[in-house]
């Protein structure tokens, strides 16, 4: 019966918990004298505990304010950090001796770091993963040509990888850490830095990559964008503690009822005027930056023109860092 | 054990066939290297000669053996523009900018993709003026060479690419906990130079030196030796164990590295 | 006029400040390349064992502070604004260096004197080693030959820092003209009394080595410091007027770089 789970769940992991000795150090060299003589550690917990399953063909967002330890989580998951204590089972296999087989199922792309090679077109690049991760010359064209058709890739692809741009070089990214066909993906903020349109070109092949091959994905990023036209569920990550961990929906229940309402005054008001609205973020004389429930939106702003001199008013979804540290500021722990 | 074979040779293929094109684009490159490659070789036998002037010689060495010396020596250092140099140096480089990762994921062994990952071409007229300059002084030699010794002399060869390749994977590995480590390799390179010249001509301390701590003599003088039939068989023995040494030494402290940086790296 | 004066030596100090400060972050990186620079000792081994220093009349006391000299000065005349230079080009540093009104040739010249102040305790401890285990190449120079020798380093450095200068203005026309600096160092190494004291050269090389610059780069400001017998007249005469054509062709070949690289709209 257990085993049956087991099979179920492509990514396991169980208690994990990451911490690493950081020598302090202060600057100078009589600094570094007394802590090469003294040298004095303390340990820092990069992950705590941290449980959760993950099934075939899934996409889970991984989510958390920087230093939240999403990244080393990652890498533990593919083994390129060895956990401290728990288990990682990622299709079967440990991570952490990182085997033959285990590597062929998973790839790892990291948006701030690229393994194409600069100097040299893409296709290059290409083929030397073919043969690394044993295609034939044959399979490998077809694998090319097949992602290229849905990255929308072409004759980029024999252009030097320096004079394509961002987003060209992001698409030419994948395509090489997916000619392999993985089944499972770890995407370490695959969007950083692209503009709007790259970024849903991004979304749109991951969507239909994980259709077309069942694979599992899991994806940190920064923008919700990302998350919400992805994932359907999200795992959220707070000082290497796992905070939350279910659907997308009732994460955007506990965080989005909130929008964020910046207003700008002719005249400066007091502050206490607005408290009844909602929860003030900033507040700067005539700026007003202020998160309003989403079911009392409509008659808050109705009641706000009327009352005060408004030269500017601007809705939004508050950025996901603003919604986490919100979630644990109003202390809704799930 | 064929498809092995064919993996390995498939993926080296790759591996040099990509920017071999690009690196020939830089053409002013192919005519530096030309003239380097003659320069240098003129300089060396001018040195040579003033060594052999007034009818001393160099260690002991006739002339003609001394050529042997640095046939190899130019060999080896062709090797090091081709392979050593431009691979070596991309590991600082990996470990700088957190590519190694990507690398280290990989399903082949790291140690093999971060030696061979790139073919420069320029260090081929090294490569091909050391073959024939070692030609030349062989069937200059004064005593009969024997296919037994071009047999080991070849053997010899190999142990000696396995211990340079080994001390600078060794020391490249060291840009695990040292990032700025490259420049340690010019050290490596300037201490080198001294294969140019047979070992016996340098004074007793430096000798031992050379042969046990930096083992230079087991990279031109031995090989060099075996060659003109003139080693004895301890020394033959003692190439090969040498070369098993640095290379287990080079793999596993390579291991080690790792061990360290998937443990503390975040 | 001494407002002038005031100027420049305000900018030449704020530049060496900031120069040295920045080399003194380089630090462990200096100590390296200072560590590479052992050739000269590698040739003093090689040649104190030899029968030919004899022959030409030298002692081994002489060839001893001879080669001890020659690595103190090859310390102090390291010259890599080629490197630099090429960098900066590419890198696109040179435009913001060409809006400044200092030339950038100085900002390069004051990287290099700061360089060699962050040097100067490396060489100390190296020299110290020296002497500590090969105690018979211990000597101190007369005063007199040690301020004179410095001021022939100094020297021999503008020389070489100018004809590298020159050749680095190439990168206006090649981006990777920073390859010849490999062929800028071949006549350097062979001629200029490095691998060997001038004596041992034969006649003919001799007098041809004394028509180029080399001679007075590093065997010159060796000789006065070891105090051997040298023409300290022609030697400082030497380098005065190579420095003088140099620099008047350094400046030819920086405005035609200049032209070019306006032209090039880069």
């Amino acid at each position: 019966m257990s085993t049956e789970k087991v099979s179920m769940n492509i990514i396991s992991v169980d208690e994990l918990c990451k911490s690493y000795r950081v020598s302090v150090k202060k600057p100078g060299i009589a600094a570094t004298l007394s802590n090469f003589l003294n040298r004095q550690l303390h340990v820092v917990e990069a992950v705590k505990r941290v449980s959760f399953n993950i099934d075939q063909g899934e996409i889970v967002g991984f989510i958390g304010p920087n230093g939240a330890g999403k990244t080393t989580t990652l890498k533990m998951l593919c083994g390129l950090v060895h956990p401290t204590s728990g288990e990682v089972s990622v299709s079967g296999h440990r991570p952490k001796e990182r085997n033959r087989d285990f590597l062929q199922e998973i790839t790892l792309v990291m948006g701030q770091k690229q393994q194409l090679i600069w100097d040299l077109p893409p296709l290059d690049s290409f083929f030397v993963n073919a043969a690394v991760y044993g295609l034939t010359k044959c399979e490998a064209k077809n694998r090319i040509d097949e992602l290229a058709a849905m990255l929308d890739l072409d004759k980029e692809l024999t252009r030097p990888v320096r004079k394509l741009s961002l987003g060209q070089r992001m698409k030419a990214e994948l395509l090489a850490a997916l000619l392999h066909r993985p089944s499972v993906l770890f995407l370490d903020e695959p969007t950083l830095g692209l503009d709007v349109n790259a970024q849903s070109r991004v979304r749109k092949f991951l969507r239909q990559y994980n259709k077309r091959y069942g694979a599992t994905i899991l994806l940190t990023s920064h923008y919700m964008g990302d998350i919400t036209s992805l994932c359907s569920r999200v795992l959220l990550i707070n000082e290497g503690s796992l905070f939350y961990d279910g659907p997308l929906e009732e994460l955007t229940g506990k965080l989005s009822p909130y929008r964020s309402v910046r207003i700008e005054l002719k005249e400066p008001h007091q502050k206490s005027s607005f408290m009844q609205y909602g929860i003030l973020e900033e507040f700067d004389e005539r700026l007003v930056r202020m998160l309003i429930p989403r079911d009392e939106l409509t008659a808050a702003i109705t009641s706000i023109l009327n009352s005060f001199p408004v030269k500017d008013l601007e809705i939004c979804d508050p950025p996901i860092e603003e919604l986490i540290g919100n979630l644990f500021q109003s202390g809704i722990v799930p | 054990m064929y498809r092995t074979i064919h993996y390995y040779l498939n993926t080296l293929y790759w591996f040099w066939y990509t920017g071999f094109s690009s690196e020939l684009e830089y053409r002013l490159n192919v005519y530096v290297e030309i003239f380097a490659v003659i320069g240098n070789l003129t300089g060396s036998l001018f040195v040579l000669s003033m060594f052999y002037s007034n009818g001393s010689t160099l260690g002991g060495w006739t002339f003609n053996n001394s050529l042997t010396v640095l046939s190899i020596y130019t060999f080896l250092e062709g090797l090091t523009t081709c392979f050593l140099h431009p691979n070596l140096s991309r590991i600082v480089r990996h470990v700088q900018h957190g590519t190694l990762d990507y690398i280290l994921l990989k399903p082949i062994q790291s140690q093999l993709w971060l030696s061979l990952r790139i073919f420069s071409p320029w260090g081929i007229p090294s490569i091909l003026v050391g073959i024939a300059l070692l030609i030349y002084s062989l069937s200059r030699s004064a005593s009969l060479i024997s296919y037994m010794s071009i047999f080991l002399g070849i053997i010899m060869l190999l142990s000696s690419i396995v211990i340079l390749y080994s001390l600078w994977f060794i020391l490249a590995t060291t840009s695990i906990w040292f990032v700025k480590v490259w420049n340690a390799t010019e050290v490596l390179r300037s201490l080198l130079v001294a294969g140019r010249y047979p070992i016996s001509a340098y004074p007793s301390m430096l000798r031992a030196v050379f042969t046990f701590l930096l083992p230079i003599a087991f990279l031109t003088s031995v090989p060099s030796e075996v060659f003109i039939g003139q080693s004895s068989s301890f020394y033959v023995f003692l190439s090969i164990l040498f070369g098993c040494i640095f290379l287990l030494i080079s793999i596993f402290f390579w291991r080690y590295a790792l061990r360290f940086y998937t443990s503390a790296s975040s | 006029m001494t407002k002038k004066i005031f100027r420049i030596y305000r900018v030449a100090s704020s530049l060496l400040t900031a120069q040295y400060a920045l080399m003194i972050e380089y630090r462990a990186e200096i100590a390296l390349w200072a560590i590479s620079g052992l050739l000269p000792l590698i040739m003093l081994a090689l040649w104190s064992k030899s029968d030919v220093i004899g022959s030409v009349g030298l002692t081994s006391q002489e060839i001893t502070h001879y080669f001890v000299s020659a690595f103190i000065v090859r310390q102090f005349t390291a010259v890599w604004v080629m490197v630099s230079f090429e960098e900066d080009n590419i890198e696109g540093k040179l435009s913001p260096f060409l809006l400044q009104p200092l030339p950038p040739f100085w900002r390069y010249a004051s990287s290099h004197v700061a360089e060699q102040l962050t040097r100067i305790p490396f060489v100390f401890f190296m020299i110290s080693i020296l002497f500590l285990f090969v105690p018979n190449s211990f000597f101190i120079p007369k005063l007199k030959d040690f301020i004179l020798a410095g001021i022939a380093i100094f020297l021999a450095f503008c020389v070489r820092f100018l004809i590298h200068w020159i050749f680095a203005m190439l990168c206006f026309w090649n981006e990777r003209a920073a390859a010849i600096e490999r062929l800028l160092l071949i006549p350097y190494l062979f001629l200029s009394g490095l691998v060997a004291p001038l004596e041992v050269f034969s006649d003919g090389v001799r007098s041809i080595s004394m028509l180029t610059p080399y001679p007075y780069l590093l065997s010159f400001p060796s000789k006065v410091m070891s105090g051997a017998e040298v023409n300290i007249i022609g030697g400082f005469a030497a380098l005065l007027a190579w420095g003088f054509c140099l620099f008047v062709v350094s400046i030819f070949a920086w405005r035609q770089g200049v032209k070019r690289y306006s032209a090039m709209g880069a």
